[in-house]
């Protein structure tokens, strides 16, 4: 069955395997650089202050959200130059939402650079719907 | 008990979230929110943030692989996701407007449905060739589609219904290493998908869930794409969804990093794990399992619509 099989395969051709492995290869970049970064501002964290990592009272207030953490860009940047654990956790928590976004705009620049023009469109418009609800969001949270 | 303790705990419960998230094209929030809330009455602002990490741990690493393997189909994906973010952007800002608790009941009796409608088309797919032109549904079996291809060669058992699929050249193949084979499929209904998607972006939107439960449905049974490719699709489709809202909740602070970290690093490990099962696995063990996955959700749902 395998010559018809093929045959008909090549009538409907899945996207150009360069297009899928750069995607690939950004997606676990991003995975790579979020887990290191998740797991030494774990690190940093608990060697810089074990007391609180066995702490009773501190495990409660993070559960009833009552514990202060970086929340805007410029806390997290401040937080990682005073070496803060928790920054270097909230960062990778960042690079791994970008990362499908990431893997968005290398599907995007993929396209544009096959001249498939339509799929070009349509990755473009979905990326300025994301960033748009960015935007949005920002303003109202 | 302490940090320490509760991030032990977190990152073995979302290995397993992982692991069920990237097989199935769930976010694995229906794992771990509720282990969250109800084990360690975790504040459910952060539980939501906490979900919405997860989403995007899975949808990462479970793509990551099964992109560069095709058995993700990055063109469908790309489209659809046009439908899955504007839906999104829809139901964020509709939020407060409709009853929540009716909104929860109904996804609960919709979900049903979709999983008894799933389980239902399941026998077919691997039945004559008669019952595949019947059902107008490319199997999970190779080597039938195949037969049906060669007897009636250029025409596909969904031709006619299927142009736009072929103006954005969506069809294509995947090899399926259960099967040992090469499976190509077309896809049927892209319009009607397209529908399903904006309304599975817009609950998502409106009830702050992960939309893989209404994803993988909405490709599976309308626009008849394979079960593994469903999910791989939905896998990738999820992390842009969860992107679009995740800044909102890191900018409300909704994003605890002591309890979100663990999780994210336990579903890291675990979706890498479950991508690599992905192939393997039988076509009809993962509906299955999805079914299963599905009918938790569901009661989930009901559950908050009473509750």
């Amino acid at each position: 069955m395998s010559s018809e099989t093929f045959a008909y395969g090549a009538l409907v051709p899945p996207s150009p395997h360069g297009v899928r492995a750069a995607v690939g290869r950004v997606l676990h970049i991003g995975v790579l650089v979020s887990a290191a970064l998740l797991i030494s501002g774990y690190l940093v964290g608990l060697f810089s202050d074990p007391a609180a990592y066995g702490s009773h009272a501190v495990e409660q207030a993070h559960l009833q959200a009552k514990a202060a953490f970086p929340h805007s860009f410029a806390a997290v940047w401040d937080g990682i130059g005073h070496g803060s654990g928790e920054a270097i956790i909230v960062a990778g928590v960042l690079v791994l939402i970008l990362t499908p976004v990431a893997g968005l705009v290398t599907s995007t620049i993929a396209f544009a650079r096959r001249r498939d023009w339509l799929f070009g469109a349509i990755a473009t418009t979905v990326l300025a719907i994301i960033l748009g609800s960015f935007v949005i969001g920002w303003l109202t949270a | 008990m302490g940090i320490a303790e509760l991030s032990l705990v977190l990152f073995g419960v979302s290995v397993l979230a992982g692991v069920l998230g990237s097989l199935l094209g769930l976010g694995g929030g229906f794992v771990i929110v509720p282990v969250l809330t109800l084990v360690f009455h975790l504040d459910i602002r952060l539980a939501i943030g906490t979900s919405i990490v997860a989403v995007a741990a899975t949808s990462s690493a479970g793509a990551a692989r099964n992109v560069s393997e095709s058995i993700t189909n990055l063109r469908v994906a790309t489209f659809l996701a046009l439908a899955t973010t504007i839906g999104a952007v829809t139901g964020a800002l509709l939020s407060g407007i409709f009853n929540t608790r009716l909104l929860f009941g109904l996804f609960g009796l919709v979900l049903g449905v979709s999983g008894l409608q799933m389980l239902r088309n399941a026998p077919g797919r691997h039945g004559s060739v008669g019952g595949l032109a019947k059902t107008a549904a490319p199997p999970d079996n190779a080597p039938v589609f195949a037969m049906a291809k060669v007897d009636s060669p250029g025409r596909a058992p969904t031709a006619g219904k299927a142009h736009l699929a072929d103006k954005l050249a969506l069809h294509s193949a995947y090899y399926d290493e259960a099967e040992g084979v090469e499976i190509p499929y077309v896809v049927a209904h892209t319009g009607l998908g397209m529908g399903l998607m904006y309304l599975a972006g817009t609950v998502s939107g409106l009830l702050g869930i992960g939309s893989g439960v209404l994803k993988v449905p909405a490709m599976d049974l309308a626009m008849h794409i394979p079960m593994k490719v469903s999910t791989a699709t939905s896998n990738l489709l999820i992390g842009l969804t969860a992107a679009a809202s995740a800044v909102v909740y890191f900018a409300r602070g909704d994003i605890d990093p002591l309890i979100a970290g663990p999780v994210a690093v336990g579903v890291l490990l675990g979706a890498t794990q479950g991508s690599k099962l992905l192939a393997g696995i039988r076509a009809d063990r993962l509906r299955t399992l999805f079914v299963t996955a599905l009918v938790v959700v569901a009661a989930q749902m009901l559950w908050k619509a009473i509750s």
